[in-house]
Formats: C-alpha cells, sequence, structure tokens
C-alpha cells in the first residue's frame, strides 16, 4: 500500500513454526518436565480483570491471562434486526474476532465463527432473557493476543462485561480448560501446550448455582480423567468466581449495586 | 445549566440529558457562546492525551495510544518477501485500520465501518508522502529479500477524531519497531536467529531499528459557523459535521490538509487558524512521544 503500487507481494514470517524438542518432553510419562512459564500442573495463569474498558459500550471488561489478552463489548439492549420475527424473550448475539497480530504467524484477522458459536452456548443459560424482550443484547469479543485457553478467557471475560452493562443474570459465568498431556493434566493451557495436547476439557459453570453450562472434551479421555478434570476446572471456576466478584465490588468499577 | 431565554416553558423543565439528546445542535450551541464545551474544555483545547509502548509481545513492535477516549492499538509484525524488480533495494510498508464491532455502537459483525477504510487511505498516504521512513532501511539483501512491515491499527474504543489517533499510534509503533536479526538458510528463506546464532552470520546486523525522520503529527478541528474546535469527540463530530484535518511534519512544514466537504465552507484564515492549532499540537505530540521512547530505552 505504502510502497509501489500493484498487488502485494507473497510474504512469509521469518520466525521457526514448530518447535521439535518440546514435544518430546511432554510425551514423556518418566521425565519430570515442568511448564515453560514454571507453573505448577494444576496452577492458573495470574488472571486480571478490568471493567468500563470500552466508554462507548453499554458494558465491557478487559481480561489478561499471561499473554492472552481479550477484550469484550456489551450493546444493548437494543432494537433486533428488521429480518428478526416477534419474540417474547430476549436475543442474544454473540461474535469473536481476532486481531491480525493475536497469533504468532499474522492471520488475517476474519471472525472466528465457532468461538461465536460456543460463546453464544456458554451464555445463553445464565442471562435472564425475559427481562429485555423483543430486543437483542449484543456480546462481541476481540482477542487481542492469543497465548491459550483463548474462549475461557473470552467466555469469563463475556460474562464480566454482561454484569458491567447491567443485563440481568442467574450468575456470573467462568469457564477453564484443561489440556492432557501424556499422563498429567494441566489446567490453563498456554499456546504451545495446547499445540501438544492429547486431549482437552473445557468447562463453563456457575458457580454460586454450582450448575454447568457447557462442557466440551475432545481426544482420548478416560472416564476417571475426565471425572478429575471436571472436579479441578470446577474448583478453579470458582476461585476465578471470587476474582471476576472482587472486580465488579471494585473501586475503579462504574457498577451501582 | 441555564437554557436560552427563548425555549419556552415545556424546554425549560427539561432535564439536561433530555434536551442534549433532543437538540443536540441547541445544546452544543449554549456552550460554544461561553467559549466552552461539554467536558469542561476550551475550544482549541485536545483531550488528554497518552501512549504505551510494547502492549503487544506477539509482534514487532507496538503502541497504544489513548486521546480521551478513544483508544488505539497498533502493532508491526515483519515479514520478509521478494523485492519487485523495479526497487530493488526496498522494503514495503502495508497499512490497514480496523474498526471491530467492539469500538462503536454504530459497527455491526459482518457490516464493516464506512470510516476505517477512508482512515486506512488517508494513513498510507500519511506515511508514505511525509518520508518518515526510508524503505532502503528495510532491504535485506538487493534483489532477494526485504522487509514487509504489516502496520495493523485496531481502533478498541471510538470516540472522535479516529485518524489523530491512528497516526499517533502508528508513529509510536514504528518508534518501537525491533527488527529480528535474522539469516539466510541454505534453502534461501531468511529465518530468526536464536540466541546461539548456531554459526550463521546475521545479515541485518546493527540494523534493528528504524531511523524516523520528519515524523507527522495531525489534528482534526470541526467547524461550526465561526467556531474551531480542536480534538472533536464522537458526539460533536455527529452534531457539526464539518472536518478539517491537518498533518504537519516535526520541522512544521505542511504533509497534508484534509477537508470532505461538509455544510460549513471554510475561509482561508479559518484554515489558516487550523494549521496553527496543529503547529501548537504537533509541539504537544512531539513531547508525549519523546517522553514515552526516552522512558523505554532506560529499560
Amino acid at each position: 500500500m505504502a510502497g509501489k503500487g500493484g498487488a502485494a507481494p507473497s510474504t512469509y514470517s521469518p520466525s521457526p513454526t514448530t518447535q521439535k524438542t518440546k514435544s518430546r518432553i511432554f510425551g514423556n510419562d518418566d521425565v519430570d518436565w515442568v511448564r515453560s512459564d514454571g507453573r505448577e500442573f494444576h496452577q492458573c495463569r495470574p488472571a486480571f480483570f478490568k471493567t468500563g474498558a470500552v466508554n462507548a459500550a453499554a458494558g465491557s471488561a478487559y481480561a489478561e491471562f499471561g499473554n492472552t489478552k481479550v477484550i469484550v463489548s456489551v450493546f444493548g439492549p437494543r432494537e433486533s434486526k428488521k429480518a428478526m420475527m416477534y419474540s417474547d424473550i430476549g436475543r442474544l448475539n454473540c461474535n469473536v474476532s481476532y486481531t491480525t497480530f493475536a497469533t504468532p504467524v499474522r492471520g488475517q484477522g476474519s471472525d472466528h465463527k465457532e468461538f461465536s458459536s460456543m460463546l453464544h452456548k456458554a451464555l445463553e443459560g445464565a442471562i435472564i432473557l425475559e427481562t429485555f424482550p423483543k430486543t437483542t443484547v449484543d456480546v462481541f469479543a476481540l482477542v487481542l493476543e492469543s497465548g491459550g485457553s483463548d474462549l475461557p478467557v473470552v467466555i469469563s471475560c463475556a460474562s464480566l462485561a454482561l454484569a458491567d452493562a447491567g443485563i440481568m443474570m442467574y450468575d456470573l459465568v467462568t469457564s477453564v480448560s484443561v489440556s492432557g498431556l501424556g499422563k498429567n493434566l494441566v489446567i490453563d493451557p498456554i499456546l504451545e501446550e495446547e499445540s501438544y495436547q492429547d486431549g482437552s476439557l473445557m468447562l463453563t459453570c456457575m458457580p454460586s448455582r454450582y450448575e454447568v453450562t457447557q462442557l466440551t472434551i475432545t481426544g482420548e479421555w478416560s472416564t476417571p480423567k475426565i471425572n478429575e478434570g471436571m472436579q479441578i476446572c470446577l474448583d478453579a471456576c470458582s476461585k476465578l468466581a471470587a476474582v471476576m466478584r472482587a472486580c465488579l465490588k471494585g473501586p475503579d468499577s462504574t457498577l451501582e449495586e | 445549566m441555564v437554557l436560552p431565554d427563548a425555549s419556552g416553558d415545556v424546554l425549560s423543565e427539561m432535564d439536561v440529558d433530555a434536551f442534549r439528546r433532543l437538540f443536540p445542535l441547541r445544546f452544543f450551541e449554549t456552550h460554544l457562546v461561553k467559549s466552552t464545551r461539554p467536558d469542561g474544555r476550551s475550544l482549541a483545547e485536545a483531550r488528554e492525551t497518552s501512549s504505551a509502548l510494547g502492549a503487544v509481545a506477539s509482534a514487532d513492535g507496538s503502541a497504544l495510544v489513548k486521546i480521551g477516549s478513544t483508544r488505539m492499538l497498533a502493532a508491526i509484525k515483519m515479514e520478509v518477501m521478494t523485492p519487485s524488480k523495479e526497487s530493488p533495494d526496498e522494503g514495503c510498508i502495508a497499512i490497514d485500520f480496523h474498526m471491530p464491532p467492539i469500538c462503536s455502537p454504530t459497527v455491526r459483525p459482518g457490516r464493516p465501518a464506512e470510516a476505517a477504510p477512508v482512515v486506512s487511505k488517508q494513513l498510507s498516504d500519511t506515511i508514505s508522502s511525509c518520508g518518515m521512513i526510508n524503505l532502503k532501511e528495510l532491504s535485506l539483501i538487493s534483489r532477494k529479500a526485504a522487509w514487509m512491515a504489516y502496520l495493523d491499527i485496531y481502533c478498541l474504543d471510538a470516540d472522535g477524531a479516529l485518524f489523530d489517533a491512528a497516526l499517533l499510534s502508528a508513529v509510536a509503533a514504528f518508534s518501537h519497531l525491533q527488527i529480528p536479526v535474522v539469516s539466510m538458510n541454505d534453502d534461501g528463506k531468511v529465518v530468526v536467529l536464536s540466541g546461539d546464532h548456531g554459526g550463521k552470520e546475521p545479515v541485518n546486523k546493527g540494523k534493528r531499528k528504524l531511523t524516523l525522520s520528519s515524523i507527522p503529527f495531525s489534528l482534526t478541528c470541526l467547524l461550526h459557523k465561526n467556531y474551531i474546535l480542536a480534538d472533536p469527540t464522537a458526539e460533536e463530530e455527529s452534531v457539526m459535521e464539518t472536518l478539517v484535518t491537518v498533518v504537519l511534519d516535526s520541522s512544521g512544514q505542511l504533509v497534508s490538509l484534509y477537508k470532505p466537504g461538509g455544510p460549513v465552507l471554510a475561509y482561508t484564515s479559518a484554515i489558516q487558524d487550523c494549521v496553527a492549532l496543529t503547529r501548537q499540537r504537533a509541539r504537544e505530540l512531539q513531547t508525549i512521544l519523546d517522553e514515552v521512547t526516552s522512558s523505554m530505552e532506560v529499560d
């Protein structure tokens, strides 16, 4: 664009895309490996939340888990699209997109359809849709930087943004994932760990009600491992909820209770 | 808040917020006659501006800029390309401005904001024409490899003067840019050198920073009747529609002047006033930029 005119030349990233040595360590059950950020297997990254990140929105929140950084804005309740049918209850509209520089190799920065739909399903059960009939609440997320466990961070951040916007919910929604690496379960995996995982389990719940709104399991899992994974996630979710509640009550929050 | 005398009984009982929504133009004009604005600024005053470098770890250079509530995140990712035959010793810069749906209630997913491509083009034109970056510095191996700098600017919160904030974030991101040390591997591809260098000789030793000459600074002014409002908010831009954007470089020379129509036809004197305001603003922005870059060198 700023250079000479004509078609954009094809480019490639000079950074190496694969690290071969690490995968062997993850897979080997005999070696006592440590996580690259020095965490224990069942320790989450330090979580930081801030509400009111975007003034133009009705409610918003910023979340940072290590290198995973997301912003969620909530708009509405506002008029539903003209083409929508009449509805006694409110509608929830979710969208998740990535910045072009979010991933190690530059991406297209397009919408993430799968995450958009997962976010919708994770939140739907927690929102009291009856409180805003005929209208739509829009939940838009932008992943500024992807550092692993992106979807769980987006979901937790979105529920905080909804609370900031004053949308009625049964409870905050928190989400945590674990990766199966060999015989070990690691919680809140970073990008590198996610790329070598044998299986992943993501649990989304309403901690005060002890109700699960979403559970996705991929890869190879045995029943006792699933039980163990779920228990780890549920524990982490309730701790996460405490951090989020503290953020809502904090002095820099605009929420009036 | 005192309402105008002519407003009658209905208006005198009206709540300020309702008056602001129903009669936005009159609301602003009651402020303008007192040479003030609803947010307490004087007409020529820009909003508080701040900048932080290195906000995105996955990029080679990045900056976060805040002007009032308007917030921009700019990040540069360096990739390698084969230079064109016409300019074998030059790299390239690709600039893109994005307005994701999070930044404003008017942007919906799937329907890109109208303003985004306009600002994108303005930024490209300004940065390439002001001569801030010497494209020859982006060359790696003549005719074989050169850098393509992808600069992506995301508006995180849109509250007016988008071009000014985007340009400042672009300049700040370039000042933060650290070009990775690379070498040519056996397949003729350029790869990043890891810590031990692996016995390879880097091809761009000592060329990790770009020299930024003549940095562009801009100020958007809003014209309404005889008033000139510097650095308008989104609300001001929506009520009074005539904008003038002036870009000056660090030596005070005019880079570009942009007045995309609008109901107010400006006299030369008004344009001169805008340029004078921009000159003053450029000095402020230079100080802000110097502060953040010098604090980075300390680290």
